[in-house]
């Protein structure tokens, strides 16, 4: 469903990624380990078209380097960046629909979506009405996760997701995205980690990223739900 | 100074500061959005007053009822964002927004520059005057001093309804979400869905018609010349750094102060009339660097 192929990505002048190729496929759950700098970042956003590239992005048989960074999301993907980056001014809950607002899905399917985004994770319903820039650090990364699952229909990217949580809420977190797992059998995810023992009962497979090159970890065991795991370097 | 010229004082800084922060809204929205200083703005508030003077004169002498000066300056204010403002930010500022301050800074004065000659070559350098506006509402007595209903009332009226207007639409309409939105994190903006570029467009458009208002408005209070573009972008930038860049209400406060800060010196020492509304700047400024409301690092509007 997602396939990177010769993946260079450029900041300025800088390389930060290097001949990057992997797929993800449909239900699959990603981790991608590396260290600070290695460029994990750096690939999320060049998904979401924030860098320059050469080479190609594939996303649902589309290609999708050519397509503005804005036009990228309503294709069904959700992204958390890395810190929770929420519109401070906005309600929690109008953070949630804006991306919902924004794609033009009619009323009947917002709330769907939105109810979607509470069952998955409730305690979001209890802070809907709270400016979304006075929740704590992790509570924002709950409301972020909870914006991106409202696109995030087909694959749902999150950076650094545990980074800075307290255990409790990081525990809660990895709860949610089982949670959603569950719920919805054909979303992917792939899911950025420094430390990858955070990641390990909940990904299929392990990428992992050093300097900006990419690999296959072959010493995990490959899971259930990655029928694919076709990888170049 | 009498009671008497107190109040004149007071009356002339707040239609000045009414004037004066529209101008500095659009200036001041434009920066929060875009991220670049305007410096075209000025021109924008002259075409404003040239439009509405120019054709309000052509229109009353053709016998047409003196109250359409009212509708005539919204319209003049719509058409010049549109059809200034729109063409300013596709064609040019679009092809910038990742280039050097320096170079947009530059860019926009030079687009100053040539609507400067743009305005000379079409109206000339007689002064315009076309106050029907102004007289169609009267005088009132306030306290003993007569004051014109305009300007004592009117314009204070306008600006206050533009600024509860403007916050009611960001905070409200889904296109001023997208505005606040695309302010405060143009990536994360981005990242669900939101086209920057458009929205830009829109911001510039609204900001450029503010600008044009604020001359509309202004027209019937002065005579439009040459120079008067310079003269209120150069007021309004005081205005906004003052206030803190991006700041809204802030701006209104700022504009009141160097309003009232200017009138005062117009009849207590005339000479230095220019001269302090940069002295409230500056001493802001050595104090607050961000300005009285704005937050270092802070994006918001």
């Amino acid at each position: 469903m997602l396939e990177l192929r010769q993946l260079d990505a450029a900041i300025g002048n800088v390389t930060i990624l290097r001949n990057v190729g992997f797929m993800l496929a449909e239900g699959d759950t990603v981790a991608l380990i590396g260290r600070n700098g290695a460029g994990k970042t750096t690939l999320l956003r060049s998904i979401m078209g924030f860098t320059d590239v050469t080479g190609s992005i594939r996303f649902a048989g589309q290609e999708m380097t050519s397509l503005a960074p804005a036009h990228r999301p309503g294709l069904g993907i959700g992204y958390a960046p890395e810190d929770r980056r929420l519109f401070s001014a906005f309600t929690v809950e109008e953070n949630l629909k804006l991306p919902v607002q924004v794609a033009g899905l009619g009323a009947a399917e917002q709330a769907q979506r939105l109810e979607r985004v509470y069952h998955i994770l409730p305690e979001l319903r209890e802070m809907a009405a709270r400016p979304a820039g006075n929740v704590s650090g992790g509570q924002g990364k709950m409301v972020a996760l909870g914006r991106a699952l409202m696109l995030g229909t087909r694959l749902i990217m999150l950076d650094e997701p545990f980074q800075g949580l307290a255990p409790a809420l990081a525990r809660r977190y990895a709860e949610a995205l089982r949670t959603l797992r569950d719920t919805d059998q054909n979303v992917a995810l792939f899911i950025t980690e420094s430390n990858p023992a955070l990641l390990r009962s909940l990904a299929d497979r392990t990428l992992v990223i050093e300097r900006g090159e990419v690999t296959e970890n072959l010493l995990e065991p490959e899971g259930q739900g990655s029928d694919r795991a076709d990888s170049t370097r | 100074m009498n009671f008497s010229l107190f109040l004149l004082a007071v009356f002339d800084g707040i239609a000045y500061a009414a004037l004066v922060f529209m101008v500095a809204l659009g200036l001041t929205l434009i920066f929060g959005v875009l991220r670049i200083l305007n410096v075209a703005h000025g021109s924008l508030y002259a075409i404003g007053a040239y439009v509405t003077a120019s054709v309000g004169a052509a229109i009353f002498a053709a016998g047409f009822a003196p109250f359409l000066a009212f509708p005539l300056m919204l319209i003049a204010a719509a058409l010049i964002g549109v059809v200034l403002g729109g063409p300013i930010e596709y064609l040019l500022l679009r092809r910038i927004y990742h280039r050097p301050e320096v170079l947009q800074l530059l860019v926009t004065f030079a687009v100053f520059m040539i609507l400067e000659d743009v305005q000379r070559q079409i109206w000339g350098t007689q002064p315009y005057f076309e106050a029907t506006a102004l007289q169609l509402l009267g005088n009132v007595q306030v306290l003993g001093v007569y004051y014109t209903v305009y300007q004592l009332i009117f314009l204070p009226l306008v600006a206050l309804t533009v600024l509860i207007g403007l916050r009611l639409f960001l905070r409200r309409a889904l296109a001023g979400k997208l505005i606040m939105a695309v302010t405060e994190d143009r990536e994360a903006a981005q990242a669900i869905g939101i086209n920057a570029d458009r929205v830009f467009f829109l911001t510039f458009v609204v900001g450029a018609a503010l600008a044009a208002l604020g001359g509309a408005l202004a027209s019937p209070t002065t005579s439009v010349l040459p120079g008067i573009g310079a003269d209120m972008i150069v007021l309004s930038f005081a205005v906004v750094a003052t206030a803190g860049l991006g700041q809204i209400e802030g701006a209104a406060v700022a504009a009141l102060l160097i309003g009232l800060g200017r009138s005062f010196a117009v009849y207590l020492m005339p000479e230095l009339q220019v001269l302090v509304p940069y002295l409230i700047m500056l001493s802001v400024l050595l104090i607050r660097p961000e300005g009285l409301f704005g937050r270092p690092g802070a994006r918001k509007i």
